[in-house]
């Protein structure tokens, strides 16, 4: 069980950074990225092609797959710097598919659908097989805890204070004379890196990817586990991560009791569960868990979307 | 071979034009995208195969009833999950129309599995000319694709109700105060949208393969169709769709077969750097 | 594990371990039978096939517990949805493997979660049996603990070449699902019928697409005498109906997967001709009989549930394994495998049932499935399944021609 448990947490671990480098991108900047599974895939490939095709050292392949998602990131930002948020949400879907497509049908470079098979470990040598998840997780965990402190500090920053006028409102941010658009593209870009970081760390985790595994299934998830906590609170989205993914994997357990539906029945009950039990928190806490907490500039924010919804608590 | 591809983007056209029709009005009174308008045509497709074929009712029957049960779901998912959300950013919407779209495919799940379903309808052998080929059944869908725009073109242009989406559509506020009771024309948008999805529902069947998933396959290119003509507008919706259908289908002239899924994202992102508003669609105006 | 770890690891994952508590009577409850993980695809690609594994699964196991069970305990079985899906499945493989201890995950069917779920498999010990194509599937096993009850997919596309050209076809064109098992299954084909006889270059498609016309409308578009088309049933129904609509009057050769029972629902009379062609059990078997019963199916000419039958078989043999090896540990059951489904000169029994009584009164067994007569190579790979071809004519299977191995 406590192998179980170490194991959850380290998939937990990778939600968590998919889901501040998120908030970051949207939650504190209000730029919409479907595309999260794009950029995992990237960072995942990349650690793995280098070190299975190339054989460069893990440390350094892990931190060409920040450097893939930063670029990446920053072209995407560039790329749609003028689209509306719901038309990003679209593109950025489009790029994750792009990439999975990518991945599917280059298989000279990524072994397409049979999948690459990475069997390069940080630090496996150091530590014998019972310790290694241990191990593993600790530096998750670091890479978490490095991610949140990097996120937090922007948010503090006078820099956060910038981007939560760009979320506001863009226009009335230019007209601030803040540089809108070299603060979106570092946003994005930054946002990008962490999610390549999050790749590589999942890709020498599970040791086999495979172009499936990075559907577009894996971004509404890290979507719930950012609503569900809190847009713009970095606390309130690692503990939605961690109800997310106790969601998901906890309706498991019920499976080993209820034996009157068949497992097909089963799996779909759990994934409407899944489906209700979000809409449910969004109706009655719409600004999640742990909801960011007020800034002054926010309450003369006009738009009417952007307030906190206290006629839809009703 | 491109005279035929044409004729294959054409059919694809007359597909997907009826929905993103519908996702454009729809878009005009939610301002966000509904990412369930998948898992309503896969509804419609269910209860037309549930007439057709379980209750032996003949296909246009079961068509028409497709079209009512559909757009029954399609307002209540309105009334029950949409209404009371409203003044929530698009962006939560657009999680919750995803969510929606889960839990509506699943229901479908439990119900009748993944199996595979038909129609009860023999396939049609293709009319052949020049070396050309196209089926009846299909004729028949573009012939109502087209009557399906002229109507909805007649509806909002000439009609009291069609007047009314417009203006609600334009600014639901000074509708409001116009004196035209918003909520009922929202709850008619839904109404005809909802018709329009099981339609779609019922062509998508006789296309493809009655799944619970079969809806899914269509939500991009109808997005692409509707972001393409210029959401808010159905008759840049039809121009999209055309664009789109053709687009995908010319595909394979330069472009192995396995790349063509991304084309509909593809053209949207090129579409929207160059006209951030669509073919037909009106700059946004920021306050 | 030892304690001192376990504690530590208690505290790290801190809010975790809330839910500890909760599962904890599973734990305990786990300790003594023994416990065996199946992992299906119920949802997803293998949505049509995972369910029918899923039930062979449980028959089997219901039916040695009302028995009495394996080596006096009771059998214990979890069931897991893969949702075809490897990143699912990942995790799915660690609660069967962590949480409820088990021997063998059974029932994997798409080669990316078998895949997928191997490192764990292998680091924890956990022997797994699929009804994968993957080549490599073998070479990715290093401790032996795979064992595969499908052919690998090139065997497929090369036995369903011999019997194509059998029939005197001279010009083929190709194309695929994007997926491992179709497309090495196509270059099985194409191996055999040389690619002078193609009459152009073969593609691939992908699923889930809105129209597969542009596909079809290049497939057919020099009238090949014969199309190939490995695929599952979903792309495959649209794909067909889009090859009927467009006026192809060739042959169209594809595999049984692709045309099962829904399918022939589905089309209706426009699916009479199309040639498909799979590995299937010995019709005759004994076990394959049974299984039709068990199931409550119309017994019929063709083959059905093939992914069903080798879900009963995957079963039978790992509990037979078990009582062969006398416990549970993956190193004696991965070697007791062999032991009862392969080797000549023992008593061939169908049904796990017979076999553990065979077991209990000292005799060397060979099981034969329902799936195939189960006899593995050194890689864990089944060997020699029987390969027909069937032709749909008035909407039912009518065998055509058969590999025998």
């Amino acid at each position: 069980m406590s192998a179980y448990l170490i194991s959850m947490a380290t998939f937990v671990g990778f939600f968590m950074i998919l889901a501040l480098a998120l908030n970051l991108q949207w939650g504190m900047t209000g730029m919409v990225n479907f595309g999260i599974a794009g950029f995992y895939a990237l960072g995942a490939y990349t650690s793995g092609l280098l070190s299975v095709k190339l054989g460069w050292p893990v440390g350094i392949t892990i931190a060409m797959s920040c450097v893939t998602g930063l670029i990446a990131g920053g072209l995407v930002a560039l790329l749609s710097m003028r689209l509306r948020e719901d038309y990003l949400a679209i593109v950025t879907l489009g790029f994750g598919e792009i990439v999975r497509l990518i991945a599917l049908n280059e298989d000279q470079i990524t072994e397409g659908p049979r999948g690459l098979k990475i069997d390069a470990r940080p630090f496996a040598d150091m530590f014998d097989r019972e310790t290694y998840p241990l191990v593993y997780l600790a530096l998750v965990a670091a890479a978490v805890a490095v991610v949140f402190v990097i996120v937090e500090c922007i948010r503090r920053s006078p820099m956060g204070r910038t981007l939560r006028a760009i979320r506001e409102d863009d226009v009335v941010a230019e007209v601030l004379g803040k540089n809108v658009l070299r603060h979106r593209v570092q946003v994005f870009a930054l946002g990008g890196a962490f999610m390549g970081l999050a790749g590589a760390l999942y890709a020498h985790y599970v040791q086999n990817i495979s172009p499936e595994v990075f559907m577009p299934m894996v971004a509404i998830f890290i979507w719930m586990s950012v609503i569900v906590g809190g847009a713009g609170n970095n606390w309130g989205l690692l503990l939605g991560a961690g109800v997310v993914m106790t969601i998901l994997e906890g309706s498991r357990f019920l499976g080993d009791f209820i034996d009157f539906l068949d497992a097909e029945q089963l799996s779909a009950i759990r994934i409407i569960v899944i489906g209700v039990l979000l809409i449910a928190i969004l109706r009655v806490r719409p600004r999640g868990l742990i909801p960011e907490p007020k800034f002054s500039f926010a309450a003369s924010s006009t738009e009417q979307g952007r307030q906190p919804s206290t006629e839809n608590a009703k | 071979m491109s005279g035929q591809l044409i004729i294959n983007g054409i059919v694809n056209a007359s597909l997907i034009a009826p929905p993103a029709i519908a996702f454009s009005l729809l878009f005009g009174i939610l301002r966000f995208p509904n990412f369930a308008i998948g898992a309503y045509v896969t509804v419609g497709a269910f209860i037309a195969y549930a007439l057709n074929v379980g209750a032996g009712m003949p296909m246009w029957i079961a068509g028409l009833g497709a079209m009512a049960g559909t757009a029954v779901v399609v307002w209540l998912s309105d009334v029950l999950v949409f209404k009371p959300m409203r003044g929530h950013t698009p962006v939560t919407l657009l999680v919750v129309s995803i969510a929606l779209a889960l839990i509506i495919e699943h229901i479908i799940r439990l119900f009748y599995g993944a199996d595979v379903r038909g129609f009860d309808l023999p396939l049609e052998r293709p009319i052949k000319f020049a070396g050309l080929r196209i089926t009846g059944e299909q004729i028949d869908i573009i012939v109502m694709t087209i009557v399906i725009g002229i109507a909805i073109h007649l509806l909002l242009q000439y009609t009291r109700i069609g007047k009314a989406m417009r203006a609600t559509a334009d600014n639901e506020t000074l509708a409001e105060v116009r004196g035209i009771n918003t909520s009922y024309v929202i709850a008619f948008t839904w109404f005809i949208c909802g018709a329009l999805f099981g339609l779609t529902g019922v062509f998508a069947g006789l296309d493809l393969v009655i799944e619970p998933l079969v809806g899914w396959y269509l939500t991009i290119p109808i997005f692409a169709a509707a972001i393409l003509g210029g959401i808010g507008s159905p008759y840049g919706a039809m121009l999209g769709a055309l664009l789109v259908g053709l687009a995908e289908e010319l595909t394979v002239l330069v472009l192995p077969s396995s790349y063509k899924i991304g084309v509909g994202f593809v053209i949207i992102a090129v579409l929207l750097l160059i006209r951030p508003h669509g073919l037909l669609g009106q700059p946004e105006i920021k306050k | 594990m030892n304690r001192k770890i376990t504690r530590r690891s208690a505290l790290i994952t801190g809010g975790a371990i809330a839910a500890a508590g909760v599962f904890a009577p599973s734990i305990a409850r786990a300790a003594d039978p023994i416990n065996v993980g199946s992992l299906t695809p119920n949802t997803g690609g293998g949505g049509p096939f995972g369910p029918k594994i899923t039930s062979a699964h449980k028959r089997v196991v219901d039916l040695v517990n009302s028995e009495g069970g394996v080596l006096g305990t009771t059998i214990n079985l979890f069931q897991e949805n893969s949702e075809t899906n490897p990143e699912t499945a990942v995790r799915a493989a660690d609660k069967l493997i962590n949480v409820n201890k088990v021997v063998g995950i059974l029932g994997t069917w798409s080669s990316s979660v078998t895949l997928g779920i191997m490192p764990k498999c292998q680091e924890a010990g956990v022997i797994q049996m699929c009804t994968s194509s993957s080549a490599d599937i073998p070479v990715r096993d290093e401790k032996g603990y795979v064992f595969n009850f499908q052919a690998l997919s090139p065997v497929w596309g090369r036995a369903i070449a011999r019997l194509a050209l059998r029939r005197g076809f001279k010009t083929f064109n190709l194309m695929a699902l994007n997926n491992d098992f179709t497309r090495s299954m196509m270059d099985g084909f194409t191996e055999i019928v040389g690619k002078d006889k193609l009459l152009q270059d073969s593609f691939y498609y992908n699923g889930g697409q809105s129209s597969y016309r542009s596909e079809v409308t290049q497939l057919i578009e020099k009238n090949p005498e014969a199309v190939f088309i490995p695929s599952y049933v979903t792309d495959f129904t649209s794909v067909y109906k889009e090859i009927f609509r467009q006026g192809y009057e060739g042959q169209v050769i594809t595999v049984s997967i692709s045309t099962g029972e829904k399918f022939k629902e589905a089309i209706g009379d426009a699916a009479n001709g199309i040639i498909h062609g799979l590995p299937v059990p010995p019709i005759k078997s004994p076990a394959y009989a049974e299984y039709v019963t068990e199931t409550g199916l119309e017994p019929t000419d063709g083959v059905q549930h093939p992914f069903g039958t080798a879900g009963r078989d995957q079963m039978s043999v790992l509990l037979l394994a078990i009582e062969k090896a006398g416990s549970a540990e993956a190193d004696k059951v991965s070697k007791a495998i062999w032991d009862v489904t392969t080797g000549d000169g023992k008593e061939t029994v169908y049904n796990v049932t017979d076999g553990l009584k065979a077991i209990r009164a000292g005799k060397e067994i060979n099981y034969s499935g329902a799936s195939s007569s189960v006899e593995f190579d050194k890689e864990g790979m089944v060997l020699g399944r029987d390969f027909q071809l069937a032709e749909i004519k008035d909407g039912k299977d009518v065998v055509i021609e058969r590999l025998e191995f």
